[in-house]
């Protein structure tokens, strides 16, 4: 019930429709769903009929059934085999196939969440568990009951996406914890009973135990030789003898047995002081890793990215340019002007800078994305054009190369091409590479020299130092003295990190204006002097 | 310009063929214009004299239309005592006044003096006129490198209705300036440009000059300002001002370059304000700085006893028709501000905002006072528009009465303190916290209620039967495991007295420890018996009536076992057998007594968990 309710309502929503029944990743829930019905329907039928008009309906329903669930699956077979991508979405493909996302959607694998992570990020995210992951597993192995077995599964899948991509290291977060929670507790069960079987009070105990059963085994066996010899001299009453004897078969059984548990449980016990110490320090492990917790919660986790601090020697330095410059676009532009930046940006500016955007985080519309990579990787003439025909007023780049910030937008420019080119091939992304090399420097080839990122990044750059190093590429950048056309620059935040130019408005205009300008300003001089002569 | 100075000469003509007013006349007029700031401060000291028979009680002091709504400030005030003993000055009540058979496009303010002046006597009269939005930037827009000029028009005579023996003028600024209208007598030096002295004008004499000059003071100009004063009785006065800031100098057009601001601030951006100093009361705390999209962390603060200085910086620096809005709040301690007298409490407070030279367009004061604060009235020193709202906040039944006062064009001389008296009963401090501890009480009596009492509604339906009767069974299983118990620590006392016995060798207290214990496992044993039977009898007991019939049973041969054990050994010891003989009989039953045991503990267990 709850499949049909859930696939209806989610096909309600616009973006999903009818890919909830039409993808192949959904083929295995309807096929249990299926499953689970056909066998309840068959318990139902057999609890109405009577066993032989069972047996009847069990032919006829398997002769027909079978003929239909064939022709079902071979169009179903037939329907996904016609598809390229065999009924799989991009999404989920990109997930079976780490390498299929740069293949063929460049937007999925632009995103820095979507790239296969390193061994430090594991490091980072899940510290101390990586390594107790692995003693969990085999902690698992050792009784392998039905619930371990699906904690092995569901570490080892868990593992396998997150290698995929960075960002389903949620997904192995809760599997990890689940596993290193089953070794340490192992780990703790282990050391707390060899160090219970080795304490003071405890170990007296069990020592006097056994010594009073050894003496009583002693006492016992010295009595036996000594009944026995009493038996055999009196030899009377041979049905007691045999009670006794079974008795004495019995109290020597478990006498071995109550020997034989403590040897067994001494098997497992470790030294007293080697557990003691492996306690200490596995509590020690869990301090450091909380320690570790709170610390990447606070600082990776919670730090805004959208404020950056760096530590000097003079103190903490913080870098607000973000906010600086949608603080000035939502106090300084006009209610209806439209934004140009590359999607990163695009929900940060529709919340706090207030302002209509063009593409943004949700990305399921690649042609508009597309367009703004165009854009931005054309030469400024075309790019203006673009942004003319989509009413854009502003265009918002992000540049590190002041203060060393490196995801900015010079960082990301490839994929703008890459995504730009997948809809626009007039985009050719080895335009943009000198032997297959990705650089802003003097070998940088002209294509790239003369894009819209490149001169919008580094308008005017070259005065700050009077070379033009860029920090992020640590190289002098290749064109360092150009003028923008059809362009102006509006704003620029402190650090240089958002950089907001504006469209010059149409040219046919432009060269009206000039005339205006120029009648403007002889106007303006001549009020000015007719304005003063009177008064002087 | 053109328009504005036309406008000036169709005045002067008019006011050319003006009467003169009455018989007083000013024998001497100073006026000082200081133009360093964007608000333009006028002080005329004025040197009346009754030239006629009939006592004089009020003093027409008249501004161009033009200028008068931009009047932001007026006062009058005079020097009482003569001589060296000048000390105290009053301040006169000034009210605006429509005069009739004067000229158009002007404005009387009539300053009342305090008692008529009669025939021959003089007065100095001091007038502090304070204009916002007089200084007007020209040119009206300028790039980033430029410098701002502002133009500013006045009249090189007095404009007065009476008759001007001698007058000068001082127009006071920053050092440099343009041009300036040159009159005879006009000389400017250094920072100063002087007009005058002239002599003997008839009334409504007007001339009119302009001084275009350099001026990059910061423009600020807050279009709103809404100030939130909100008292708490727990020793708090919070204070939130929402600024909605621009710069009110000449518009920056053209490219903003950030390379040319940080190289030369001072030149390229010589117009541009970065940062704004509020002064706010020495033991303010709690300060925040933020706008809507959060903490703003360019901000300074530093302070001694007597004032605390808070900078703000902007996000970003402000030029010309920039905008920017953000908030600043501080808590300030009750007891500075909030007073008492004669069961009347009122609050004592500055009007205007605690940033310098800000001029604020409109001005909202509201006054939050706690729940239940009545008789409200307010006194302000100047004329505010006024009226009362409710606020609702946290635990509040009623609402916070609110006292909201208006005020447009408000410049720094505004910063006065005005009081709201009102009265407030010490009682209903403590309403919030009763109702918050009677609201939990009640939460709990209700929990308590609901857990006690019996919400069935059919009393003779099965499913309640059956449940009374499970409840049943639950107590008697609950009696028989209490007596099994009891039973068991019996055991354990007899298992006690055997070890003593073969430590002690003591037979007697051995047999009398055996004596107590049959007696109390035969009271035991009767005391179970009706309890069994009522179970028996129950028919929710089916389920769990086998297990308790086994276990009851098991202890029975427990017991059974325990008293042969026990009769063994103190038969043993009682024929002085041998510590072996002893383990030798005993270890038999021993071991079917710690298997009943254990039998009888995994069943008590089940039991319990049923």
């Amino acid at each position: 019930m709850q499949v049909v309710l859930g696939t209806l309502l989610a096909s309600l929503v616009p973006v999903v429709g009818f890919n909830a029944v039409m993808t192949s990743e959904h083929f295995a829930s309807f096929l249990v769903f299926i499953v689970i019905h056909v066998v309840a329907l068959a318990y139902y039928i057999k609890g109405i009929l009577s066993p032989k008009m069972f047996k009847v309906a069990v032919t006829l329903v398997l002769a027909v059934g079978l003929v239909v669930c064939s022709a079902v699956i071979a169009v179903l077979i037939a329907m996904v085999a016609s598809s390229p991508t065999k009924g799989w979405s991009g999404r989920s493909l990109s997930l079976l196939d780490p390498t299929y996302a740069s293949k063929y959607i460049p937007i999925i694998a632009s995103v820095s969440e979507h790239q296969p992570p390193t061994w430090p990020s594991y490091f980072m995210d899940i510290n101390v568990l990586a390594f107790l992951v692995p003693a969990g597993i085999i902690a698992c192995f050792l009784p392998l009951s039905d619930a371990s077995s699906f904690m092995v599964l569901y570490i080892v899948t868990s593992v396998y996406f997150s290698g995929v991509m960075v960002r389903l290291m949620l997904v192995l977060a809760p599997a990890a914890c689940i596993m290193s929670g089953i070794a340490l507790s192992e780990a703790f069960d282990v050391f707390t009973r060899s160090i219970k079987c080795q304490l003071p009070g405890v170990s007296q105990n069990s020592q006097i135990d056994v010594g009073d059963s050894t003496s009583g085994s002693v006492v016992t066996q010295d009595e036996v030789v000594k009944t026995d010899k009493t038996e055999d001299s009196l030899k009377e009453r041979p049905s007691k003898k045999n009670k006794k004897k079974e008795r004495e078969r019995e109290r020597e059984n478990v006498e071995k047995a109550s020997i034989k548990t403590p040897i067994q449980k001494r098997l497992l016990v470790l030294p007293l002081e080697s557990s003691v110490i492996a306690l200490l320090l596995l509590v020690l492990l869990g301090a450091f890793y909380v320690v570790h917790c709170v610390w990447a919660a606070a600082e990776a986790y919670s730090a805004p990215s959208i404020v950056l601090t760096s530590r000097s020697h003079d103190g903490l330095h913080v870098f607000d340019d973000f906010r600086e410059a949608y603080a000035w676009l939502s106090h300084n532009t006009e209610v209806d002007d439209k934004v140009a930046s590359w999607w990163d940006y695009g929900y940060q500016t529709t919340a706090m800078a207030n302002r209509t955007v063009i593409v943004d985080n949700n990305t399921w519309n690649n042609t508009h994305i597309a367009t703004v990579g165009t854009a931005m990787s054309s030469p400024e003439k075309a790019a203006w054009e673009i942004f003319q025909s989509l009413d854009v007023k502003y265009v918002l780049v992000v540049f590190g190369g002041v203060v060393g910030y490196p995801s900015d937008d010079i960082n990301k420019f490839l994929w703008m091409v890459r995504i730009g080119g997948g809809v626009f091939p007039h985009i050719k992304e080895p335009d943009y590479l000198r032997d297959g090399q990705y650089r802003i420097d003097s070998q940088a080839t002209p294509t790239m020299l003369n894009c819209l990122m490149y001169k919008l990044s580094y308008y005017r750059f070259v005065e700050t130092d009077g070379k033009g190093f860029d920090r992020v590429r640590g190289t002098e950048i290749g064109k360092k003295h150009f003028k923008l056309t059809h362009f102006e620059e509006v704003f620029t935040t402190h650090h240089w990190m958002v950089r907001i130019f504006k469209l010059k408005p149409p040219k046919n205009r432009i060269r009206g204006k000039t005339k205006k300008s120029k009648s403007k300003a002889s106007s303006t001089t001549s009020s000015k002097r007719s304005g003063k002569s009177p008064w002087q | 310009m053109r328009e504005i100075r036309l406008d000036l000469l169709l005045l002067s003509l008019a006011l050319l063929f003006a009467p003169a007013f009455s018989d007083l006349l000013l024998s001497k007029v100073d006026r000082r214009i200081d133009l360093t700031s964007h608000v333009v401060r006028i002080t005329s000291t004025l040197k009346v004299e009754n030239a006629g028979t009939d006592p004089v009680s009020e003093v027409l002091l008249a501004f161009p239309d033009t200028q008068a709504k931009n009047i932001a400030y007026l006062t009058a005030s005079t020097i009482e005592g003569k001589g060296k003993t000048k000390s105290s000055s009053v301040s006169l009540p000034i009210q605006v006044v429509h005069p009739d058979g004067m000229p158009p496009s002007l404005t009387w303010h009539s300053v009342s003096l305090l008692k008529g002046l009669s025939k021959g006597e003089s007065l100095t009269l001091d007038v502090l006129a304070v204009f916002t939005h007089t200084l007007r930037p020209f040119p009206e827009k300028i790039t980033q490198a430029e410098i701002q000029r502002v133009a500013f028009q006045e009249s090189a005579y007095y404009l007065s209705p009476y008759v001007v023996k001698v007058q000068s003028l001082t127009v006071k600024h920053s050092g440099q300036f343009e041009s300036y209208t040159k009159l005879e007598n006009s000389r400017a030096s250094g920072s100063e440009i002087k007009y005058g002295p002239y002599e003997n004008l008839p009334s409504f004499s007007f001339s009119p000059i302009v001084i275009h000059l350099v001026n990059n003071q910061p423009f600020a100009v807050a279009q709103e300002l809404v100030r939130e004063i909100e008292i708490s009785h727990w020793g708090n006065v919070q204070v939130t001002e929402h600024y909605n800031l621009i710069h009110g100098g000449a518009h920056i057009t053209g490219e903003f370059s950030r390379l040319d601001y940080q190289a030369r601030p001072h030149v390229r951006g010589a117009s541009a304000f970065r940062n704004l100093v509020a002064k706010l009361p020495p033991r303010a705390h709690s300060i925040y700085y933020r706008d809507e999209i959060g903490n703003i962390s360019t901000s300074n603060l530093w302070g001694d006893s007597t004032k605390k200085l808070l900078e703000i910086e902007p996000r970003y620096p402000m030029f010309g028709g920039w905008r920017t809005s953000f908030t600043i709040g501080y808590g300030l301690p009750l007891q500075d501000f909030l007073f008492q007298s004669r069961g009347i409490r009122f609050l004592n407070i500055t009007f205007g905002c605690p940033i310098n030279e800000v001029v604020i367009e409109n001005l909202i004061v509201k006054v939050v006072l706690p729940e239940g604060s009545r008789d409200i009235s307010v006194s302000v020193p100047f004329a505010v528009k006024q009226w009362e709202e409710t606020k609702i906040s946290h635990l509040d039944m009623v609402g916070r009465p609110v006292v909201v006062l208006e005020k447009t064009n408000v410049v720094p001389e505004h910063n006065q303190h005005f009081q709201v008296n009102y009265k407030f009963n010490n009682l209903s401090l403590l309403r919030e916290p009763l109702m918050l501890i009677s609201g939990f009480f009640l939460l709990f009596v209700a929990c308590v209620i609901y857990v006690h009492s019996d919400l069935t509604i059919s009393k003779s339906s099965t499913a309640y039967l059956a449940k009374l009767q499970w409840d049943e069974v639950q107590a008697t299983v609950q009696q028989v495991l209490n007596i099994i118990n009891r039973c068991l620590t019996i055991h354990g006392k007899l298992e006690a007295s055997l070890r003593d016995l073969s430590r002690t060798g003591d037979v007697q207290a051995c047999k009398s420890a055996r004596k107590s214990a049959d007696s109390s496992l035969k009271e035991l044993s009767k005391e179970l018996r009706p309890v069994l039977i009522l179970l028996q009898s129950s028919s929710q007991a089916v389920q769990i009536l086998p297990k308790v019939e086994e276990l009851v049973a098991k202890e029975r041969e427990l017991q059974e076992k325990l008293m042969l054990k026990h009769s063994t050994v103190v038969d043993c010891y009682e024929k002085k057998s041998g510590g072996r003989e002893v383990e030798n009989r005993v270890a038999s039953i021993q071991q079917k007594i710690t298997a009943l045991r254990q039998e009888v503990d995994d069943l008590l267990e089940i039991i319990d968990e049923i």
